[in-house]
């Protein structure tokens, strides 16, 4: 019935992020300011206990960067899939449009942001003067490429189960605000015990942030091996995610 | 099934709906640990019919008689629990009018999210855009945001909009309840017009008057149930009858 999914998907993530920051006098501006706060803060705050000479980390504020940004792509995309369905109920009850275009057009707006926050980033390493290695930076596109499957994948999931039980969202607050401090964001993971990293790296975020930083500001990767079954894991959730929303989608209308 | 619009046969649904509402947090608690009651609403009840190729064909029946969750399964909104639908040709895929559209967007940006959302490619928006704007009468206020429009200036662009989305068969629930006269005599043009190019309209509606002047047939529901199908002047009559007994009863 539908054969414009792909402009479908690209005009409703378009007004979202038209309508956004829509009458802030600051506009879009918000989108990078609010990581960039972040990150001011927790610089401010962390970087003299994790500073070179504790840690041997030498690049910490740039990683303390680019792992904020991620991490907010991750909740803020997780969120707005979550939302997604709830939020644009007309378009489930009213109408008929293939449901995941939905949730798939309310990532593709986090995913803009994100993509906003990366000329951050840029800036950042002609500031800090640093040039990453072109295999660091192959390694950073992959491995955004599997958050965008992890959003994507949890959405198919929490969208439509959210349409039934409205606790899931206050759930997931609490949920990402715990996972940010599972995740080696502020701290390296060097400082823990070796014995608690592999739990640690079990939270799928929290492993790709730790290769993200690694991999760009140290030049170091996990063995071919290990980001093969990390990444088959991915998609195997995505697939899972997929089969998931499949199942539920014929009740999404009567659960709104 | 040539010269059939839409072919239904044996179709139910049924709807679960909570006992309770939990409202407290010790209702909540409580709640949890037991399991919760449901009440199964029958909405609709093994209904069969058939529309033909360009019919006008009306649903009436009062409120909870099950017109709207049929409209609703027809476009694929709900599922239906059992039972056939067969569906010939693109059906318009929405109930309501201007869906999708944005307050703080502007009448043109709300003419090309609507009419993507409505199943149109960005090309035959861009084909179609100075038709539908001609048609509302809106020329002057397209770039405002529609915020600013009077609901009535609403209702037009959005029905602008449907009527140029070019579907074999449209569904339409209560559409003509919004909007006045001169709006309305207008819609009915257009629905003239359909009739001539040979689509199906589905229309349902309590407005007897309309119903009575435009329908090639009417199907009469009550309580998820088809009580009769046939030419508008006996099934309205049947519906009015049904009504003043209603009223007794209660």
């Amino acid at each position: 019935m539908h054969e414009n999914y792909k402009e479908l998907i690209w005009t409703l993530a378009k007004t979202d992020f038209k309508l956004r920051y829509h009458g802030s006098v600051l506009g879009y501006a918000w989108a990078i300011l609010k990581p960039l706060l972040m990150f001011l803060i927790l610089n401010f705050v962390f970087s003299s206990i994790f500073n070179p000479k504790n840690t041997g980390i030498e690049h910490y504020s740039l990683q303390l960067l680019i792992s904020i940004i991620v991490f907010n792509f991750f909740s803020e995309g997780t969120m707005a899939g979550l939302n997604s369905l709830v939020q644009k109920y007309t378009l489930v009850t009213k109408i008929y449009v293939p449901r995941w275009t939905i949730i798939a057009a309310a990532t593709l707006n986090s995913l803009l942001i994100f993509l906003m926050n990366l000329i951050v980033i840029a800036i950042f390493f002609v500031w800090y003067r640093f040039l990453p290695s072109p295999e660091s930076l192959v390694m950073f596109f992959f491995l955004l490429i599997l958050t965008y499957l992890l959003i994507l994948g949890f959405s198919f999931i929490a969208a439509p189960v959210f349409a039934r039980f409205r606790d899931l969202q206050q759930i997931w607050e609490v949920l990402t605000s715990t996972l940010f401090y599972a995740s080696p964001i502020v701290y390296p993971l060097s400082i823990l015990p070796v014995k608690y990293h592999a739990i640690i790296l079990l939270n799928p975020i929290a492993y790709i942030i730790h290769h993200l930083k690694i991999a760009i500001t140290e030049n170091r990767y996990a063995p071919p091996w290990e980001t093969a079954f990390f990444s088959g894991a991915v998609v195997a959730f995505f697939l899972v995610g997929m089969v998931i929303y499949h199942k539920m989608q014929a009740k999404i209308a009567e659960n709104l | 099934m040539e010269n059939l619009a839409i072919k239904v046969e044996n179709l139910s649904k049924t709807f679960e709906i909570p006992h309770e509402k939990i409202s407290t947090l010790r209702g909540a608690f409580v709640s949890a640990f037991h399991q919760k009651t449901y009440e199964t609403l029958l909405a609709l009840d093994n209904i069969s019919f058939e529309i033909k190729k360009g019919e006008f064909f009306g649903i009436i029946g009062r409120n909870g008689s099950g017109k709207s969750t049929l409209l609703k399964i027809l476009a694929n909104i709900y599922a239906a629990d059992h039972g056939q639908l067969k569906i010939n040709g693109r059906i318009s895929p929405f109930l309501e009018l201007g869906i999708g559209f944005n307050p703080e967007l502007s009448g043109k940006d709300n003419i090309y999210l609507n009419a993507i959302v409505l199943g149109l490619t960005r090309q035959q928006v861009n084909e179609k855009y100075k038709r539908i704007v001609a048609f509302s009468e809106l020329s002057r206020f397209i770039d405002q945001k529609i915020k600013n429009y009077s609901s009535g200036m609403q209702v037009r662009l959005a029905f602008s909009v449907a009527i140029h989305a070019n579907r074999d068969i449209l569904l339409m629930d209560e559409v003509l309840a919004v909007g006045d006269e001169n709006f309305q005599k207008k819609c009915l043009k257009v629905f003239e017009k359909f009739r001539r190019e040979k689509k199906t309209i589905i229309l349902v509606t309590h407005d007897l008057e309309t119903a009575r002047q435009y329908c090639d047939r009417i199907m009469l529901m009550r309580k998820g149930r088809i009580e009769m199908i046939g030419e508008p002047e006996k099934v309205i009559h049947k519906y009015n009858l049904q009504n003043i007994a209603d009223a007794k009863k209660s």
